[in-house]
């Protein structure tokens, strides 16, 4: 059945129109926007041109927020996939229990941001914490006192708990992925007498490539635009030692405590996000174009 | 007899006529007061404030007051609810925060001429009714744009238990709170419980030190100086040295470093520390983690020899309403504003929240009298960070927090951050 282009317009129409205007209206907003220098208070507004893009590039808060943002991307990235890939191996091995496992993993995806920084703030609590606890009942008195949330380890000590709430997701991604993949070809592996690990490099890997590919930008995108968790992480206010791209625009534009409300430098930062987040998107989809294969 | 009748019909429809004539004028003097409200509507303060307006609103049929609870961030949600042509008329805040948005951004009503009638229930004007100091903190030429209506002091709140168990008194001097601490140390206190990564809170000391040796009002002249050379002033090193010399004694434990907020006040709680310098909304906070026994007891931050500033001049942190310069009902908004400064209304705040309150004459919860004893004491009254937050607050955020928390945690020394402090300003201000 041949379908008119007049109907697919119709029905296309309807979200293309949504699109536009609540995506596309806003973007290019945003970047007029960014031209000026405005508290966001009334239309109380002055062009400044590209000075708030000057001033971007020379302030020192907003490229600590960019490295840690980097940091998670890239450093969270590596681990969280490297332990999603362990995780996903181990459990396709045919051990019992995979649902089991997958559900526990999963499980901190399905609690509140705010839930999850309380719990692991409370856990690095030096002596009252739960880590505190472990370490004074071992002995360990100086490990029971160290300052996991001081200026030096506090974002560190946020991407462990980063991780630990996204590989799950991950891993879910990838197991429904690997179920996908036709058990004769395991079978065939295993008569040749192919080891667990060459089973998922040469047969898992290259099935899973797509998955893999689009489980990467979920990732890209999420941690360059990373918001709730450091955002909630460290008590009253967000700490500068944890800020990320989004909280320091969400710092200058919004305002927590603070009565800052730089509205038109914050959207200038929001379209530094923006691009890195293209940038990103499109670099990651570069490195990993493959030949597609059929199954 | 006709006649008589028709006469009377004519009366009756006469009286019908004006009866509804008056009905509908009555109708069309009800008037709409919309109040976007900084507290969400199950809190203690959101509590009182509803009997508020349940009371205005039996003492005046003709208003209702439509209340919006949105919590914290409701001067943002004001921000955009106004740019959208959303009616507001009365909003509340941190006096310092609204200070820094709304107010300054020249969306406040002028309420100097609303504060010279006379109040409610006393034959003096509004203004009168008034703590020392709360009307004017944020004054702009002689023009007061916000009422406020709760009233927090930033003081070292502790267990007068501790202090009879060691044998101190309150410190009045530097020397004498360092001798404080030395005994609590030895008795096993850690003398002070703090957050070592909060530096709305941390930043207390640095007020305070300042104020106690230059006088409030020199901190924001430093911020604002523009070649950031006031940075250099010795009161600087001075206080940075002062407050490091807290860490390094330890009387602020070293395990501080490590605990955000709450977890350094709740050491206070647990009678691992002695002393938290904090706001006087303290007690209520820690309410539910203190044994019944606790004698909560708050004092100033002590005087420092030969400084310029008094034991008696307090941080006060205050909340106020401000009523938004567009409202069509100005006059109604205002007897509501007078109408929540009644003794009764106020002392109901006081005693169903627990709070400190600006009227004066009012008893305040027995865990807080001595906030309420600082503030009537007040010889001058400053506001957060001496006046930074509330007029520049992304220099606080960006230049002032950032390095001030690397001092207090001990990353820089003192004259890092006085260098960084003079360096850093001058270049803030160069492009600001």
């Amino acid at each position: 059945m041949r379908i008119s282009k007049r109907l697919i317009i119709l029905f296309l129409l309807p979200a293309s129109a949504l699109y536009f205007w609540f995506f596309l209206v806003p973007t290019f907003s945003a970047l007029g926007y960014s031209l000026y220098d405005w508290r966001g208070f009334g239309t109380n507004q002055s062009f400044v041109g590209l000075n708030n893009y000057v001033e971007l590039f020379n302030d020192r808060l907003f490229w600590r927020s960019m490295s840690n943002s980097i940091l998670i991307l890239l450093l969270g990235g590596l681990i969280i996939f490297g332990l999603a890939f362990v995780m996903t191996m181990m459990i396709t091995s045919g051990i019992k229990g995979r649902k089991l496992f997958r559900a526990i993993i999963f499980l901190p995806n399905v609690i509140a941001v705010i839930a999850l920084t309380t719990l692991w703030g409370y856990l690095y609590t030096p002596k009252f914490g739960l880590l505190g606890a472990f370490f004074d009942a071992i002995g360990l008195d100086q490990l029971a006192e160290f300052p996991w949330l001081g200026p030096d380890t506090i974002f560190w000590a946020m991407l462990v708990a980063i991780v630990w709430i996204e590989v799950g997701f991950y891993l879910v991604l990838f197991l429904a992925g690997v179920d996908k993949i036709p058990e004769d070809f395991y079978e065939a592996a295993r008569l040749d007498g192919a080891s667990q690990f060459q089973m998922f490099r040469l047969i898992t890997v290259p099935l899973l490539w797509d998955v893999i590919t689009v489980g990467m930008v979920l990732w890209s995108i999420y941690a360059v635009k990373i918001f709730e968790f450091p955002f909630s992480f460290t008590g009253l206010e967000p700490n500068v030692n944890s800020y990320t791209v989004a909280v320091y625009m969400y710092i200058l534009g919004f305002g927590q405590r603070q009565p800052i409300y730089r509205l038109g430098y914050a959207t200038a930062v929001g379209v530094m996000l923006l691009l890195v987040v293209i940038l990103v998107v499109m670099v990651l989809r570069r490195l990993m174009r493959r030949e597609q294969l059929q199954y | 007899m006709l006649r008589t009748k028709g006469i009377v019909s004519l009366v009756v429809l006469l009286a019908m006529v004006v009866v509804a004539l008056g009905s509908v004028a009555a109708q069309e003097e009800q008037i709409e007061l919309v109040y976007w409200s900084m507290w969400n509507e199950t809190e203690g303060q959101a509590l009182v404030i509803q009997k508020w307006i349940a009371a205005f609103e039996a003492e005046h049929p003709n208003i209702k007051i439509n209340a919006v609870w949105n919590g914290r961030q409701n001067q943002t949600l004001v921000r955009t609810a106004l740019a959208g042509g959303t009616v507001i008329d009365i909003v509340d805040q941190d006096a310092d925060q609204i200070a820094g948005g709304l107010m300054q951004e020249g969306f406040g009503l002028r309420l100097n001429d609303y504060l010279e009638m006379p109040a409610l229930d006393e034959d003096v004007p509004l203004k009168d009714v008034f703590l020392p100091g709360t009307l004017d903190l944020f004054a702009m030429d002689g023009d007061i744009y916000l009422l406020p209506y709760i009233y927090n002091t930033v003081q070292f709140w502790y267990d007068k238990r501790v202090f009879r168990e060691v044998g101190i008194e309150v410190p009045l001097t530097w020397e004498q709170f360092l001798a404080n601490n030395d005994k609590l140390r030895e008795a096993g206190y850690a003398p002070i419980a703090a957050e070592g990564n909060e530096p709305f809170y941390s930043t207390f000391y640095l007020a305070n030190m300042v104020a106690r040796i230059k006088g409030p009002g020199f901190l924001l002249q430093t911020a604002e100086d523009p070649t950031g050379e006031m940075w250099r002033d010795p009161v600087y090193l001075q206080t940075s040295e002062m407050l490091r010399l807290l860490w390094d004694r330890g009387d602020i434990p070293a395990v501080t470093l490590g605990y955000v907020w709450p977890q350094g006040q709740n050491t206070l709680a647990f009678g691992e520390a002695a002393q938290s310098l904090v706001g006087s909304w303290l007690p209520i906070e820690l309410a539910n983690m203190v044994d019944p026994g606790f004698e909560w007891g708050g004092f100033n931050f002590p005087a420092v020899e030969g400084g310029e500033g008094s034991v008696n001049d307090t941080q006060a942190l205050l909340l106020a309403f401000m009523i938004i310069k567009d409202t069509q009902h100005p006059d109604e908004a205002a007897e509501f504003l007078r109408f929540i400064m009644t003794k009764e209304n106020q002392q109901l705040m006081a005693d169903e929240s627990l709070v400190g309150v600006t009227r004066k004459g009012i008893e305040w919860a027995p865990a807080i009298a001595d906030a309420q004893a600082a503030a009537m004491n007040a010889e001058r009254i400053f506001p957060d960070v001496d006046g930074v937050y509330a007029k520049h607050a992304e220099y606080l955020n960006t230049i002032l927090g950032v390095n001030y928390s690397e001092l207090w945690q001990g990353k820089i020394t003192p004259q890092e951050f006085v260098d960084k402090m003079a360096t850093q300003s001058a270049e803030y201000w160069a492009t600001h």
